[in-house]
């Protein structure tokens, strides 16, 4: 009952509905329900669906701001820093002109060597430009929101990458935008290849690196790597989800003995993850079928054949 | 009805007012928290202060349920587990039910006192919530989330209470 306030005729004797307290029993059990729902059976996928897609023109009345924000930067951004960063894209277009010309003639070989040895062509990936909007509010997890969603194709598992390296992937995607789990996520792990010695390992993101800096981690590294700082690691292309070859990261550190028994080696991801604004979202490659499958099971079966043999 | 006599004879609340002001301030949290605050682990949330203010003042619009519906909004909006807010503004708003009729006998720093304690339990059910999940450590940042909304309860009461304060009847010869 409002304390001091003459509004309403008084409250009804009898029929006040449930108490607070029953309301509260069913409501943090129904939460409860949602929460398992969500984690351990992966079923809250419809609720959450429709829900955004309520929340949606609040989520876009709210990014308003923003854009002004953006848009009156760019549009009193001075003439001079325009015509610095203008000076800066040109000279970096000229490198890469350079670069996409060798990569051109290195494409071809590559298409004529693998006709030659009979191998399947290796399929150019489908990409789109995307815009990050904001960062999601949890303090323990790195991730964002990009403007680009399911009407415009985008996949869960798709790559995302800014202009120097993979940025991260697509983990939930709405009707009109889509989350992006960064490399830096403490879940987050990507295969990589590294790029000198051509071994292969897993990256997982290290959020509370040093110095307030994100980084990565190379686990299960033995401790006679052969890893040197400066190395690059770039995508393996093994997983069937990232394409092969796009960089993701420098090797900034490595500890041969680490804690427990494997070497400890620690990447600086080489995509501006605190400060990138325009991304490409790179379509996953799919899992390449038929011949292989036969292959995998059987490199699958052999271990538990020699575990039930003694 | 006993009265506190700190308290003055208000107006009766807007309806449109209060779900205005709920509607507003999830709206404006999302803008500042896209546009400024990113994962700051000490922003304050806004939204919890307006609903126990609500809750507290009008209990019998603004309940349990209201709680719940707004925190599955927040969960959804933030990408975290579906149901997180959702339990912990259950909890504070049932709380907040239960001090409703104590609460407004005390002056300001006491019931600012009184819902951090609000506060607190709210940011430590998430935090527990997320613990058992499998991500996020404690940090000493998060406290101030809490002590933030504690300390802007007196602006809240002014500010959400201005409507009521008017005269019934305005009256320019007469003083209030």
């Amino acid at each position: 009952m409002p304390l001091g306030t003459i509004d309403q005729p008084p409250p009804p004797f009898f029929k006040q509905g449930p108490s607070a307290l029953s309301r509260l029993l069913v409501l943090s059990a129904l939460a409860l329900l949602l929460m398992v729902l969500d984690t351990r059976l992966q079923m809250a996928a419809p609720l959450r669906q429709s829900l955004a897609v309520a929340l949606a023109p609040l989520q876009w009345l709210a990014l308003q701001p923003l854009h002004a924000v953006r848009w009156s930067g760019q549009y009193l951004g001075s003439l001079e820093a325009a015509q610095r960063e203008a000076a800066v894209a040109r000279a970096e277009l000229v490198r890469q002109v350079e670069r996409a010309a060798i990569v051109e003639h290195l494409a071809q070989e590559n298409r004529e060597l693998r006709t030659l040895l009979g191998l399947r062509e290796r399929l150019p990936a489908q990409s789109r430009a995307a815009q990050i909007l904001y960062q999601l509010a949890d303090p323990a997890r790195q991730r964002v929101v990009i403007n680009i969603g399911q009407q415009d194709g985008v996949r869960a598992g798709s790559a995302v990458m800014d202009g120097f390296g993979v940025l991260g992937q697509v983990t939930r995607v709405y009707w009109g935008s889509a989350e992006v789990t960064l490399l830096t996520d403490a879940r987050q792990a990507i295969p990589v290849i590294n790029t000198r010695t051509g071994q292969r390992s897993l990256a997982f993101g290290l959020p509370l690196g040093g110095a307030g800096q994100s980084r990565m981690e190379l686990r299960f590294e033995p401790s006679a790597t052969q890893a040197m700082v400066g190395d690059v690691l770039t995508t393996s292309g093994i997983d069937g989800v990232y394409p092969p070859g796009l960089p993701v990261a420098q090797i900034e550190q490595v500890t041969n003995v680490g804690a427990d028994g494997f070497a400890q080696v620690l990447a600086l991801p080489l995509a501006r993850v605190d400060h990138a604004l325009h991304v490409l979202v790179i379509d996953p490659v799919g899992r390449p079928v038929a011949n292989d499958a036969p292959a995998a099971a059987a490199a699958n079966a052999q271990p538990r054949s020699v575990r039930t043999a003694p | 009805m006993i009265m506190s006599p700190r308290q003055p004879l208000l107006l009766p609340a807007n309806p449109v007012f209060i779900w205005g002001t709920l509607v507003g301030v999830l709206l404006f949290e999302m803008a500042l928290q896209m546009a400024l605050l990113g994962r700051a682990a000490w922003a304050p949330d806004l939204l919890a202060l307006t609903l126990a203010f609500w809750v507290v003042h009008q209990p019998r619009r603004v309940g349990v349920g209201v709680g719940f519906v707004l925190g599955l909004l927040i969960d959804v909006h933030q990408g975290a587990l579906l149901g997180q807010h959702a339990l912990a503004y259950s909890v504070m708003c049932y709380l907040a039910v239960v001090i409703h009729r104590r609460l407004l006998w005390f002056d300001w720093k006491r019931q600012a006192l009184h819902v951090l304690m609000l506060f607190v339990l709210a940011h430590a059910l998430q935090w527990l919530v997320r613990a058992l999940a499998g991500d996020g450590g404690p940090d000493l940042w998060m406290l101030m989330a809490p002590l933030w909304q504690a300390a802007l309860w007196p602006l809240a009461t002014a500010l959400l209470l201005a409507p009521q304060r008017r005269a019934h009847d305005p009256d320019a010869d007469r003083p209030l």
